[in-house]
């Protein structure tokens, strides 16, 4: 079994509409009320009908007040990474704990490049990423001596000022799919937040690409429960038939979910859809029925379920 | 005086004591004041917050308060170095908060005045007179409730409507903003207020105007013009529905006078079918008051277009072949002129400015009210059809061929764009003005040789149904951006040469919209001397738009040699020979004479403006 033990958390995946400013924040709002534990945004910069995500995320928490929030994911090439860290550390201050950092390498370099960012190929902007997140942690280490200084490849800095200090310890969730990002999500990362659609074979795909996480974890010498698995879910749809995943009625959600968890260790489901009705039925129906079968399960322990074929 | 009065709240106390700190911003609000800083005074070796995040927090956590925070230092981007932001990413930031928080941040330091911590009140009224908001640095609710107190005493507001200092902070310069004419004070909209960015663009433009003035009576036209010419150093632009493409009925930081809220339509005569309309409509909304009458007007293709911009320029529409262009119909106008007055204009009353009004009105006046005499028209049908042709050139000619030749009661209009693979996809429009569906049938289906059938709806409707086609503007107004590349002509027949070089240009790519509309019928039955617009006679109006401008304008050369004139309301070119071509040189003279009469200045110039300073030497 592959059930890394982690609690489950559920989220909705907000299109950051810039001109439904006003809606996409109450969606974040129903999330929060429907007692969901995520909402996060894309972050696309160079795309013009989508509001900053920084910004949003900012606003989005203010106006909320249990839910986490999240970038699903930063766009690293054009979020530089001191900054980054100090907007994430200052938001989980103003917030009380509830911002967590999704993080990517970049694509869509055309729009990174027509931004003024930086073009990278797929291996130069996975070390990038390395980097970044060693900046970033560094920056938030306000108990190691002296300033932030960092020589590498494709980030250097001299004398950066550390802090703030964030209000708890801020996972970092990674956005990956090939070999080279899973390998850094394992040695690095504290979670793995791709969406499905973007699998190679959907959730068949999940056994071999969390062995690679696993593996990299082991050769890092961390324990790969130490990476949270979370999961987009961008096409769902409540129906009175199933008809595939999240898209049937609410007992087979709650199938689906459940085999997730216990079969591929997937702890976070994270839904996009931007429907306020289907928001407010995944966390007051959905989620708590999830969460009552797996906890029975776990406790069960040794019914554990075999892997996928 | 007015004194506005705001706090300072440093960001290494907010990274200290962060739930206090907010609740002082909270105080603040509550108590009316009406700026909240965030200052990055930080010292020591740890951060404090990051001012822009906290600055965007304090904006979700209050609802009516201005928020200063100076947006991020503007540093030339350096991808190696993890502290310098993008400047293009700022600049999305910024535009993002205004959206979310309705335009209250300010982001420049010089929107504020910072005075001592222990300023005394004669020095925070001092302070005041450069007219901005003071600020204090605050520490405790006791520093607020006493700043509180302060703002409340020296609070003699009176009745005006006064912008606070977030919106003030992002006027456009050279506009005298608190001389905005009492009667327009209240519905003027300026960058920053919660409207503006559903104003200040149109259909097919972006913009960022200065002011937006909105006047809904004659009276109230009349005092947007006058305040228009004390700001004769701006671009002014004239808008009813926002579909100019000609005209530029948007700018950046100039003057829009938007009649928009004029829109009323009503029957003056059943038994003329006179009806009186503002240039506020739409044509979708004209089409429908009528319908139930079992009358219509003709316009033009596309029901979001306005009233306003259309029946001062042509209109030629679904309807022409049989009724005519739209002006043929308007019986008299109400306009405003460039001094202010206000003015009738009809075959008996100013007949030359009436004359100029249909064609060139957009160069005389603003128009406030159109009489129109408008003809019984039952259902008719109307087609859309998609084709696909593998031969773009034949498909023109015998389109052109069928067009022409058909029944007056038949106006079809052709759209494609470039092919894709070697097959064209044409888009048929068609109107035919017949009650019987066999005949409507009879009249469509010669067309059906241009293609392959992709798509066709053909239905039974009164002309509601036709100009229906439009989506109604929400609540964001237009969301145009950019500037359209579009070019304009009168085919006087449609020669197989053009239909060459037509194909010719299409197949380059440089163009993605081509619009034939046929002309004929009724439009020639009035002379061309009855109105300033005096292209009566072509086969087909040509309309082509591109991305890129010179790339439009390299592909569009050679075609130049098939046609005659242009219809001013598609081509965005402002160069002056373009005029000649919309006018032919008896008819500009004609015109630049009654423009020095009736606007000298030129203040009426944003759609083929006619300088009444040129001579006619300088023209030719
Ligand atoms: C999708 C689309 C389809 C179209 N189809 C046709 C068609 O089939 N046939 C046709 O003839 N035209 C057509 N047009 C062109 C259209 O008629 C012109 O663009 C017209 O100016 C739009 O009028 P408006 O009031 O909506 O525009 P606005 O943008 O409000 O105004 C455009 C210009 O008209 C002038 N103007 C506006 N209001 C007044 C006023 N009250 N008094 C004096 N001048 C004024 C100003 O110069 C202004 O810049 C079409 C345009 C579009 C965008």
């Amino acid at each position: 079994m592959t059930d890394y033990g982690h609690d489950l958390l559920f989220g909705a995946f907000i299109t950051p509409a810039a001109q439904q400013a006003r809606q996409v924040v109450d969606l974040a709002v129903t999330a929060d009320r429907a007692g969901l534990d995520l909402v996060s945004f894309q972050d696309h910069p160079y795309q013009a009908s989508y509001l900053d995500t920084s910004t949003l995320l900012a606003f989005a928490a203010a106006r909320t007040e249990r839910v986490h929030l999240n970038a699903n994911v930063t766009s690293l090439p054009l979020r530089p990474p001191a900054v980054l860290a100090r907007a994430a550390a200052s938001l989980d201050i103003l917030s009380g704990g509830r911002f967590e950092l999704g993080i990517g390498a970049g694509a869509f370099w055309d729009g990174i490049a027509a931004m003024g960012g930086r073009r990278l190929s797929a291996a130069q902007g996975v070390t990038a990423l390395r980097e970044g997140i060693e900046i970033i942690r560094e920056i938030w280490d306000t108990t190691a001596p002296g300033e932030v200084s960092y020589d590498g490849q494709y980030y250097s800095v001299k004398g950066a000022r550390r802090g703030p200090r964030p209000a708890h310890d801020i996972p970092i969730w990674v956005g990956a799919y090939k070999p080279k990002m899973l390998a850094l999500t394992g040695a690095v990362a504290d979670g793995w937040l791709p969406s499905i659609e973007y699998l190679p074979r959907g959730a068949d795909s999940l056994p071999e690409l969390n062995a690679r996480i696993d593996g990299a974890a082991h050769d890092a010498g961390r324990d790969p429960a130490a990476v949270r698995r979370l999961m987009n879910f961008m096409k769902v749809q409540l129906s009175s038939a199933p008809r595939g995943l999240l898209n049937g009625p609410p007992a087979a959600w709650v199938d689906q979910i459940v085999d997730l968890a216990l079969r591929d260790g997937i702890s976070a489901f994270i839904i996009g859809g931007d429907d306020p009705s289907i928001t407010e039925r995944f966390g007051a129906e959905i989620a708590p029925a999830v969460r009552e079968v797996v906890e029975r399960e776990r406790k069960a322990g040794a019914a554990a379920r075999p892997p996928r074929a | 005086m007015i004194m506005e009065i705001g706090i300072v709240l440093d960001a290494s106390r907010l990274a200290r004591a962060p739930l206090e700190t907010v609740e002082l911003a909270r105080l603040a609000e509550e108590r009316g004041l009406d700026l909240v800083v965030v200052a990055d005074a930080a010292t020591g070796t740890s951060a404090g917050l990051d001012p822009w995040t906290a600055a965007v927090w304090l904006a979700g956590s209050t609802r009516r308060i201005a928020i200063g925070a100076p947006a991020g230092a503007t540093t030339a981007p350096d991808p190696t170095d993890p502290q310098a932001q993008y400047p293009s990413v700022i600049a999305k930031a910024l535009d993002s908060i205004d959206l979310l928080a309705q335009g209250r941040i300010i982001s420049d330091p010089a929107g504020w005045v910072v005075a001592p911590r222990d300023a005394k009140p004669a020095e925070l009224a001092r302070l005041a007179e450069a007219d901005l908001p003071v600020v204090v640095p605050v520490d405790s609710r006791e520093d607020v409730e006493r700043l509180a107190a302060l703002a409340a005493e020296g609070d003699h507001r009176s009745g005006v409507r006064r912008r606070s200092a977030a919106v003030r902070a992002q006027r456009k310069p050279g506009i005298d903003y608190d001389g905005v004419p009492a009667s327009l004070a209240d519905a003027a909209v300026e960058p920053g207020d919660p409207q503006y960015r559903s104003l200040s663009s149109t259909y097919l433009r972006g913009g960022a105007p200065g002011l937006v003035l909105r006047p809904s009576t004659p009276a109230e036209v009349s005092d947007a013009i006058e305040f228009a010419r004390r700001h004769r150093h701006l671009p002014l632009g004239i808008r009813s529905a926002g579909h100019g493409i000609s005209g530029r009925s948007t700018n950046r930081g100039g003057l829009v006078i938007d009649v928009g809220a004029m829109n009323t339509i009503s029957v003056v005569d059943p038994v003329r079918r006179l009806v009186r309309i503002g240039p506020g409509a739409t044509w979708k909304q004209v089409a429908e008051a009528l319908t139930p009458h079992g009358w219509a007007l003709g316009s033009g293709d596309y029901g979001g277009v306005g009233v306003g911009g259309l029946a001062t320029a042509a209109g030629i529409g679904l309807l022409s072949r049989n009724h005519g262009l739209t002006i043929d119909h308007l019986r008299s106008v109400d306009l405003v002129l460039a001094d202010g007055r206000q003015v009738r204009a009809s075959r008996e009353h100013n007949p030359e400015l009436f004359w100029a009004v249909r064609g060139a009105g957009a160069n005389f006046g603003i128009a406030t009210s159109f009489e129109f005499e408008v003809d019984e028209v039952g259902e008719v049908g109307w087609a859309q059809l998609v084709l696909l042709s593998t031969d773009i050139e034949q498909s023109l000619r015998r389109f052109a061929e069928l067009a022409s030749s058909a029944p007056r009661d038949t106006t079809v209009f052709l759209v494609t764009g470039q092919p894709r693979a070697g097959t064209s996809t044409i888009q048929l429009f068609a109107v035919v003005d017949n009650p019987d569906p066999d005949t409507v049938v009879a009249r469509l289906t010669p067309f059906l040789e241009l293609g392959a059938l992709a798509g066709q709806q053909v239905v039974m409707t009164p002309y509601s149904g036709v100009m229906g086609n439009a989506a109604d503007v929400g609540p964001n107004g237009h969301q145009g951006f950019g500037e359209p590349n579009s070019r304009s002509a009168f085919l006087p027949t449609l020669t197989p040469e053009f239909a060459r070089d037509a194909a010719a240009m299409l197949r380059s790519g440089g163009v993605y919209f081509f619009e034939l509309r046929a002309m004929g019928g009724a439009i020639a039955d009035v002379a061309p001397g009855e109105a300033s617009f005096s292209h009566r006679t072509p086969a087909f109006q040509l309309t082509a738009m591109g991305q890129n401008n010179q790339r439009l304008n390299a592909v569009w050369e050679p075609l130049r040699q098939h046609f005659d004139g242009l219809y001013l309301s598609f081509e965005t070119d402002r160069s002056p020979e373009r005029l000649l071509d919309a006018f032919p040189a008896p008819v500009l003279e004609r015109l630049r004479t009654l423009k020095h009469r009736y606007d000298p200045d030129n203040l009426f110039r944003d759609n083929f403006a006619i300088d009444p300073r040129t001579t006619k030497e300088a023209q030719a």
